[in-house]
């Protein structure tokens, strides 16, 4: 394999191409839109592309931390049964589809234990999950920072 | 498409002889297709009209039905409470126009979201946005269309939201989590009711086309329903496009609604326009959620869905946002 340039990188360039040689060329105003929104969803795949295992990867282990937490103190089956299923997940492999597929066995889990945790009213098992959420969402803003609306 | 169009027009105006002069696709909008055509008739009288239609299936992120629009278009006159631009025809089955089309007339009049833009003062504009959803939310309705769902009661209707979202939760892992915790925070925070109403549902200032000779004309309204018409004002919180007015004076802005619609501010205030952006963006999250899902399922729905993966990454930050501020 040749690793350089990484693949953010080379979607990094064809982002370039089409800002710069691409769309002054285009009259049409549909095919204008177009262009920059492909050009948005490159960037951000870009960004995708250089850490989503990781991402993935770090936030499988702090979602299941959560689920096992709750699952010792609260009686779910829907949350036991979700920790069985990711306990099949193909959790050793760093191949993109099986870190997606732990990655959402995992959520599955976690949504169960918050749901378990609200039924219940345990306020700081819910603050608890609350934070995760947050680093969640920080990780999709990281992902969006440079979403713009086009063609509006 | 020009073909088409004369072809269409040949068979709704037999004998006026329609050439289309020209035809230019409409960019801007992110649901269905839109073109204004120049047409000539035969005794020389030229006009443009509006054509808006389905995307190909199994294309685009939002769908909604373009017979029930059609019939909505068709009552809403009956109203006396909104003026919309005038339809002309409806190829309902697509068989001339390449798919579900309506044909409207072009007005002759600028989106409010342009004349924003330019104002030095934007608060006689304010005023005139919150009038226009204020009347709409106003409505009678016994003359709406029969298929429009009629809730029982406000608060099953609510639950009805909130089912969506749970719909969508059980269905898609990846955004499950956030779901989960966003509705049952709104399941324990319902505001006051109000009664039920006739709801745009794509309430925005480049919705509503103003000029100096007519009332202000209300457009797109394929997501139009009978809900809480709050849901309006809280879908029209999450516009970015500036100058969001709501977010330039929210005082007047509320103020304003409050003196037409005669809520109370219990009824209708910051948190509660909060909590009805996350009720009043269940359809079209779910509807995003979808698309995105079918881009992963090769699908291909077009480059729209995979833009918009960005806007539920938007919905999460401020679903999330609302419940830290209101806990």
């Amino acid at each position: 394999m040749i690793p350089r340039p990484t693949t953010d990188q080379l979607i990094a360039d064809v982002c370039q191409d089409l800002l710069d040689a691409v769309l002054p060329a285009l009259t049409d105003e549909t095919l204008q839109v177009r262009v920059a929104m492909a050009e948005t969803i490159l960037r951000n795949a870009a960004l995708r592309a250089a850490h989503e295992i990781a991402w993935m990867t770090d936030e499988t282990s702090a979602l299941i931390e959560y689920a096992k937490a709750v699952n010792a103190r609260i009686r779910s089956v829907d949350l036991t049964a979700a920790l069985a299923e990711f306990d099949g997940s193909p959790r050793l492999s760093l191949h993109l589809a099986d870190v997606v597929e732990t990655y959402e066995r995992a959520s599955r889990a976690f949504a169960a234990a918050l749901a378990a945790a609200q039924r219940d009213g345990i306020a700081e098992l819910v603050d608890a999950a609350r934070e995760l959420l947050h680093d969640r969402v920080s990780t999709e803003k990281v992902v969006m920072a440079t979403y713009a609306v086009v063609g509006r | 498409m020009i073909e088409r169009l004369e072809r269409f027009l040949a068979e709704v105006e037999p004998g006026r002889g329609a050439r289309v002069v020209s035809y230019q696709p409409i960019s801007g909008g992110y649901s269905r297709i839109s073109a204004r055509a120049s047409i000539r008739w035969a005794d020389g009288r030229e006009e443009t009209l509006i054509l808006r239609g389905d995307p190909p299936a199994g294309s685009g992120v939002f769908v909604s039905d373009r017979d029930a629009e059609w019939e909505l278009l068709g009552a809403l006159p009956n109203l006396n409470s909104v003026e919309t631009a005038p339809t002309r025809w409806y190829d309902s089955s697509g068989d001339y126009l390449g798919a579900k089309c309506i044909v409207m007339d072009s007005v002759d009049a600028t989106s409010l979201q342009a004349v924003l833009a330019d104002a030095d003062d934007i608060g006689p504009l304010s005023d005139l946005f919150v009038d226009t959803f204020a009347a709409i939310h106003g409505s009678p309705l016994d003359p709406l269309p029969e298929r429009m769902t009629r809730p029982s009661d406000w608060t099953s209707y609510l639950d009805g939201v909130l089912a969506t979202y749970d719909q969508v939760a059980e269905s898609h892992p990846s955004v499950a989590p956030v779901l989960r915790y966003v509705t049952s925070w709104a399941a324990g925070h319902r505001p006051p009711p109000v009664p039920l109403a006739l709801v745009h549902g794509d309430c925005q200032p480049s919705n509503v086309l103003v000029s100096e000779a007519q009332p202000p004309i209300v457009i797109d309204w394929e997501f139009a329903h009978i809900g809480d018409p709050r849901e309006d004002m809280g879908y029209y919180n999450q516009i970015p496009l500036l100058p969001n007015v709501y977010w330039s004076d929210s005082e007047r802005f509320l103020a304003r609604y409050r003196a037409a619609t005669g809520m109370t501010e219990d009824q209708i205030n910051p948190d509660v326009i909060d909590y009805f952006l996350i009720i009043g963006m269940a359809t079209l999250y779910a509807q995003l959620v979808d698309a995105a899902d079918a881009v992963a399922e090769n699908q291909h729905p077009g480059i729209l869905a995979s833009y918009l993966i960005n806007a539920i990454s938007h919905q999460h930050d401020m679903f999330l946002s609302i419940c830290d501020r209101q806990n």
